[in-house]
């Protein structure tokens, strides 16, 4: 079934060189077995009276199998409050989750049986053990039997570069080494549905960049369903099908990265020439919504001499009009970019906030 | 479904895997693979941190080092002529602290360590897991405490009965009541972080227990450690043998320990329960 979800979606898919989102989002997909996880009214509020927050606020989220959703959103957004009702780890005052179709309610332990989490980032191990002890352990307490799975084991810490660490005691590893230790023993079960929290926190370019690798395999090859939050908006663009945005407690967009990046009038085009001056900028804006200006670009950066340039608002037939009006003012355009939104700029026009530690990290 | 099944006909169906990697045939897991695991991870921690358990041993015998000749002189042959009980008493509060320190500090811990979150999502649940925890926590302190007995006997050049098929079930019985407070201090630590400390100061309670007067308080049978504390002692300095007790004594010694292992349960279930509709399971 989960199999099936991502044969929907066309096979394999080669992620380093098309967007994510260019499959169907979840929403889109038909598939008459019940959702990886359904979430439906869930509401948790904190403390009473006065002082109390309400930090998921009448939330419904549907997470179909095989998918990687990435739960966007500031700090104190939510996110991490609904993936704890998820996992039954924070009890919602209103609201069911189903996980497989099965009510968490009503049958907690049939509920988690193919469900396993990484909240805590590196502190999600014991540390004494060593990486391969700590797969072995929590493939068990996960339900199944670790010796059936050693040929599993041995290939997760080949693919997150840990089998030369296998037989080390967790705690003399780096920090992105024990992340990467928590993500494989949260996977070693093979578990059917994760949710990650933070997974690339404190991981370097190279670790980070083979996280995202493994996540979007096990999501094509083996059909894991992955619930991502992350402040890093760059692996949630990289990795994730589908973007879930919360603030306040609510769901503010739930869409493919394409379909939110292509909802925003941010489109644009940077022109650079050394004809444009003040007069040409002001023929401009008459005409167009100039965004900046920059001066002084190229050979003359150091005395003010250099190229200018110019961007502009403009989508589609726009850039027509745009190449129309700098030839009637006589410039000579040197450089024409097409300037695209991020995941961050849709990020702050829907929340009002700014997204992180860390918004525009982007590593690759 | 579970994930073994699941993952089988992962391994079958996906004809890349099954060309160039090993397949997998994932079996599920018995509550066997769990006791298996858990005692095995204790094990592992136990052989590997040896610290712990030798700072254990060296601290309690300076204390009973400090008790016996202190106390000798002092009360001098009075003293003599107690020992023996006095020795019983002192490996029966070693085992005590050993059982009820590492269950409420291990929950602790595990909250500390954000371990504790992930075996609430798991098939199993934290409690299995916790009560075999235990289990190895008990067996543990009793390879600790047997050590410090053996010194303390050679101290003291006293001999008592040590016939393990009397003396394992009657403190292993009287312990497990011990093991019952643990799990609630437990809970109480999930729920309310910085009390843990001030609860392991019950441990000092734990002298009260063993010496509790149950020939002339006879309600006091029924408080934990007391009645297999005297029982302890007729067996070790009277030589009496597990089949030489009466049943009623062996009965509530059984109801004792069953009695306060389940309310120590019970209340480290409801602590957990409220800390997650408090949202506060995994806080530290």
């Amino acid at each position: 079934m989960a199999r099936s979800a991502a044969s929907e979606r066309g096979g394999p898919r080669e992620r380093d060189n098309s967007r994510p989102d260019e499959v169907p989002s979840g929403k889109e997909q038909a598939d008459s077995s019940p959702a990886a996880l359904a979430i439906e009214g869930v509401s948790k509020r904190f403390g009473d009276g006065d002082d109390s927050v309400l930090a998921v606020d009448n939330v419904s989220l549907t997470v179909e199998r095989g998918s990687i959703v990435g739960l966007l959103g500031p700090n104190g957004a939510g996110k991490t409050t609904l993936i704890k009702c998820a996992l039954g780890i924070v009890l919602p005052d209103a609201g069911s989750v189903r996980v497989f179709g099965t009510d968490i309610g009503d049958d907690h332990r049939a509920a988690y049986a193919n469900v396993d989490a990484m909240l805590e980032g590196a502190r999600n191990d014991y540390w004494r053990l060593t990486v391969r002890e700590n797969l072995r352990y929590f493939t068990t307490i996960a339900g199944v039997d670790p010796d059936s799975v050693r040929a599993r084991h041995d290939r997760l810490l080949d693919r997150l570069d840990l089998a030369e660490k296998a037989d080390t005691p967790v705690r003399e590893l780096s920090r992105g080494m024990k992340q990467k230790v928590s993500l494989a023993s949260v996977l070693a079960g093979g578990a059917e549905l994760v949710f990650l929290d933070e997974p690339t926190l404190g991981l370097d370019v190279e670790s980070s960049r083979t996280l995202r690798r493994e996540l979007r395999r096990l999501a094509r090859e083996e059909g894991l369903t992955i619930v991502l939050s992350s402040h890093d908006m760059g692996v949630i663009e990289d990795v994730c099908d589908r973007v879930v945005m919360m603030a306040n407690g609510q769901i503010v967009a739930d869409d493919t990265v394409t379909a939110l990046l292509s909802g925003t009038d941010r489109d644009g085009i940077r022109v650079v020439s050394a004809d444009i001056d003040e007069a040409v900028v002001a023929t401009l804006r008459e005409r167009f919504d100039v965004r900046g200006v920059e001066t002084g670009l190229g050979a003359g950066e150091r005395d003010g001499s250099g190229s200018a340039a110019v961007e502009v608002a403009a989508a589609g037939d726009g850039l027509y009009d745009l190449m129309d009006a700098l030839r009637e003012a006589g410039v000579t355009v040197e450089d024409v970019q097409t300037v695209r939104p991020e995941l961050e700029d849709v990020f702050v026009d829907l929340t009002g906030m700014e997204g992180g530690t860390d918004p525009r990290g982007r590593s690759p | 479904m579970s994930r073994g099944d699941s993952a089988a006909s992962d391994g079958g169906s996906h004809p890349a895997s099954a060309t160039t990697e090993p397949a997998d045939e994932p079996r599920p897991a018995t509550y066997y693979h769990l006791a298996r695991a858990v005692l095995y991870r204790e094990y592992l921690i136990f052989v590997r941190y040896p610290a712990n358990a030798i700072g254990g041993i060296v601290v309690a015998l300076f204390f009973f080092g400090v008790l016996f000749y202190g106390g000798r002189l002092l009360a001098g042959q009075a003293l003599t002529d107690s020992i023996s009980g006095i020795i019983v008493g002192y490996f029966l509060w070693t085992l005590s602290v050993g059982a009820y320190s590492s269950v409420s500090s291990d929950i602790g811990s595990e909250v500390q360590w954000g371990t504790l979150e992930r075996h609430i999502t798991t098939p199993f649940g934290f409690a299995p897991v916790a009560l075999l925890k235990g289990v190895a926590k008990v067996i543990r302190t009793f390879l600790t405490s047997a050590v410090v007995l053996a010194v303390m006997l050679l101290l003291t050049g006293t001999r008592l009965s040590l016939d393990p098929i009397t003396v394992v079930p009657v403190a292993g019985l009287a312990i497990t009541s011990v093991l019952g407070l643990g799990f609630a201090a437990g809970g109480v630590t999930v729920l309310y972080k910085r009390i843990g400390n001030w609860l392991n100061l019950l441990q000092f309670g734990f002298i009260a227990l063993i010496s509790a007067p149950v020939l002339d308080a006879p309600w006091t049978r029924f408080l934990p450690l007391a009645h297999g504390s005297a029982m302890l002692q007729r067996a070790m300095v009277d030589g009496v043998r597990l089949w030489e007790f009466g049943l009623a004594d062996l009965a509530l010694l059984v109801a004792v320990a069953v009695g306060y292992l389940l309310g120590g349960y019970v209340v480290f279930h409801y602590a957990t329960r409220r800390a997650r509709r408090l949202g506060v399971l995994g806080d530290y």
